[in-house]
């Protein structure tokens, strides 16, 4: 499900990384700002947290790449950037994406949410994002969150807006990272999976493993097997069973006598009578030689 | 009464008729028959079906009119949403009037979600007690040998239904034809297409509460359904159906911080909400993220403001997912509040502990019953509760298993 992701094949919604102070995310929105730019298709990041020469490190081609850097001064001090964390609004956004790729939808990267959070209420954050996710110059939006930055009721409103959650948590051994990613398809169903990733030197990933639900807690408890090593036989052989299916037990009635008890007839008592092995049915009337 | 009952357009009451003798019978007060409405047996309410045949059946048999659902979501809210579906999906079947208000979703998106209805009246799932058996038995798959006679009762007797079939059923793969949605009058209230207007800051409530109130309220006074207004036309209900309130994109900050701007916003509305259907002739079922919710008294208040309080908890993404009792089920539902409407005691559900399972054809409430623990570590001590496959549980087992020798 993450290479689906990664290569855009289910357009639109709003894929946001959780991360937190135990692993960054931000290798993995550039792998995604990598593939997008693979694609050719138009990238809009909007900066905030790092600086401009940091984040294209390790970018090939940076064409399509289109910065909009608030680093230097998010909150307008010094008003000499144009783009605060104020700007973060629906008609600001559109017109900035509008004016530098016309014809296709392009691609909003954020980074980060949560510096926006810091300052912007987070209803208004909400609200833009939603109509963003509906209109029409937005592809894709791809966000980054810090989760220990807020209160957990911030954080569930946002991530309760993404359509694919992305939880990166460090792996188990060096530059591994464990992924946990939840998508919500149109239908409403809800999808989970989870990856153990490595991030390349040149932005692409591979996926060390894969499972598709979160492995429970694993505490083995060695189950004896309580039918071995018995001194009789538990098992049949074939002849055996034949000879136990054509068992006749007692109660075992033809399949009218069956249907009569099931569905207990129309009111009418019915008499079936069905001869005993013990019983002596003699189809002879023995009256019969009786010169009476 | 038998009249009444019948749910008869009637559009003159009082009919002439000749009377031989001068004997007048003392007729009640008129008793309003609506379609798709039938009065309760427990205190003569005006009941209304949520179009969960189950959930009716939890509810005493119906949603009051006049009364407020609650419906807590699950954790990605496909559930509620489901049974929002449901609800205005009866009304339509039921020629009701609706109104929906979101601020996500576009009103057209959600009626073309409505499910459709399965038209047939046989659709019922009766428990088997006569069917026809064409076939011989032993050509079944469950046809039992020895135990032949029990070959026909159900399992276990766990689903919640009742013996007069009130609702209909929907089948979720399909969406209602775009004829009988058509056939419905809706009346929407979508959030973006009301332009804020600034407030002053010592209001109560929040611009956009007030907005979907006042519409509310618009709609019940034009469209004749409070009980006050002359029955000058046959009378319908109106159900309303109102999509996760609470949450940040209505502008309200309940969800995202543990101490709001607007901490009574949302109270405030629900209050004037139940005042509003109280006088008139309209059911409302309300979806709150509650999960996003973290001021837990705000949520106490929230499920006293309103009449019937249910929440769903879903086991995708927990970790319940991987618990094998739950197997079987979507998730647990939890009762959180009963209504008592004109009387003293309200009508508990008998069993505490329900799951819910969304099926193609139905979406039921069942009673969660365990499956017998056949394990030779079951330890002596009895646990009344679910349990839970955590460490706790583990080491709990692990201890006896010491003690195995002791076990006979």
């Amino acid at each position: 499900m993450l290479l689906e992701l990664l290569h855009g094949s289910d357009s639109g919604g709003f894929v946001l990384i959780r991360d937190s102070v135990h692993y960054s995310g931000r290798h993995l929105l550039k792998s995604f700002i990598n593939a997008a730019l693979h694609r050719e298709e138009h990238v809009h990041v909007l900066l905030f947290e790092v600086g401009e020469q940091e984040l294209i490190y390790g970018f090939k081609e940076i064409q399509r790449l289109h910065i909009h850097n608030a680093y230097e001064d998010p909150l307008g001090w010094t008003s000499t950037t144009d783009l605060t964390t104020q700007h973060f609004c629906l008609n600001y956004l559109t017109k900035i994406l509008n004016e530098t790729s016309q014809q296709k939808a392009s691609i909003l990267v954020i980074d980060s949410l949560s510096w926006i959070l810091r300052h912007v209420s987070t209803t208004t954050i909400c609200s833009t994002l939603h109509q963003l996710k509906k209109g029409g110059a937005v592809k894709t939006i791809m966000g980054l969150l810090h989760a220990d930055m807020h209160q957990k009721g911030t954080v569930g409103s946002v991530c309760h807006l993404a359509t694919s959650l992305i939880t990166v948590a460090p792996g188990k051994a060096g530059d591994n990272c464990t992924a946990m990613i939840t998508k919500r398809t149109k239908s409403g169903k809800v999808l989970q999976e989870e990856h153990a990733l490595k991030i390349n030197e040149d932005l692409t990933i591979t996926v060390l493993k894969k499972s598709s639900n979160a492995e429970p807690a694993v505490h083995e408890e060695l189950q004896t097997d309580p039918t071995a090593n018995l001194t009789f036989n538990l098992r049949l052989s074939d002849k055996e069973r034949e000879a136990k299916e054509k068992l006749l037990l007692p109660f075992m009635f033809s399949n009218d006598k069956k249907n009569a008890f099931l569905h207990t007839g129309t009111g009418s008592g019915q008499i079936l009578y069905e001869p005993d092995a013990n019983d002596d049915y003699d189809q002879e009337d023995p009256d019969d030689d009786l010169d009476v | 009464m038998a009249a009444s009952m019948s749910g008869v357009d009637n559009t003159e009451v009082n009919t002439p008729s000749i009377n031989l003798t001068s004997f007048q019978k003392k007729t009640r007060s008129k008793l309003l028959s609506i379609p798709g409405t039938r009065p309760s047996v427990q205190n003569g309410q005006l009941l209304v079906s949520t179009g969960v045949t189950s959930l009716d059946f939890l509810l005493g048999g119906g949603l009051a009119v006049g009364a407020v659902l609650l419906i807590e979501e699950d954790r990605y809210d496909s559930y509620s949403r489901m049974i929002l579906k449901y609800f205005l999906a009866e009304g339509v079947v039921c020629q009701h009037e609706l109104f929906f208000g979101s601020a996500q979703d576009s009103p057209d998106d959600i009626l073309q979600e409505l499910p459709s209805p399965i038209m047939d009246d046989v659709a019922i799932p009766k428990p088997v007690e006569h069917t026809r058996l064409s076939a011989e038995p032993q050509d079944r798959v469950d046809a039992m040998k020895i135990a032949w006679r029990y070959q026909n009762l159900p399992k276990v007797q766990s689903t919640l239904t009742s013996s007069s079939r009130f609702g209909h059923y929907y089948d979720v793969s399909k969406t209602m034809e775009a004829e009988i949605r058509q056939a419905a009058r809706c009346h929407y209230f979508y959030l973006p297409d009301h332009p804020k207007q600034t407030m002053s800051s010592h209001s109560p409530t929040l611009e956009s509460y007030s907005a979907l109130l006042k519409s509310l309220q618009e709609v019940i006074q034009k469209e004749g359904f409070a009980v006050a207004a002359s029955s000058a036309k046959s009378r319908n209900i109106l159900r309303i159906g109102l999509h996760s309130l609470g949450s940040s994109l209505w502008g309200d900050d309940l969800c995202c911080c543990d101490n709001p701007k607007h901490p009574h916003a949302l109270t405030n509305f629900l209050y004037g909400l139940r005042a509003l259907l109280r006088s008139s002739l309209a059911v409302a079922v309300v979806t709150v993220p509650s999960h996003l919710i973290q001021n837990r008294a705000l949520m106490g208040r929230i499920a006293k403001l309103s009449d019937t309080a249910i929440a769903l908890e879903s086991f995708k993404g927990s970790e319940r997912e991987t618990n094998p009792l739950y197997k079987d089920y979507h998730g647990l539902l939890h009762v959180r509040q009963v209504p008592h409407l004109n009387c003293l005691a309200s009508q508990f559900p008998d069993h505490k502990d329900l799951a819910f399972k969304l099926k193609r054809k139905q979406f039921s409430i069942e009673r969660l019953h365990l499956p017998p623990d056949l394990s030779e570590t079951v330890s002596r001590v009895s646990r009344g509760e679910v349990p839970r496959v955590t460490s706790p549980a583990s080491t709990c087992s692990l201890s006896t298993s010491t003690n195995k020798d002791l076990d006979f």
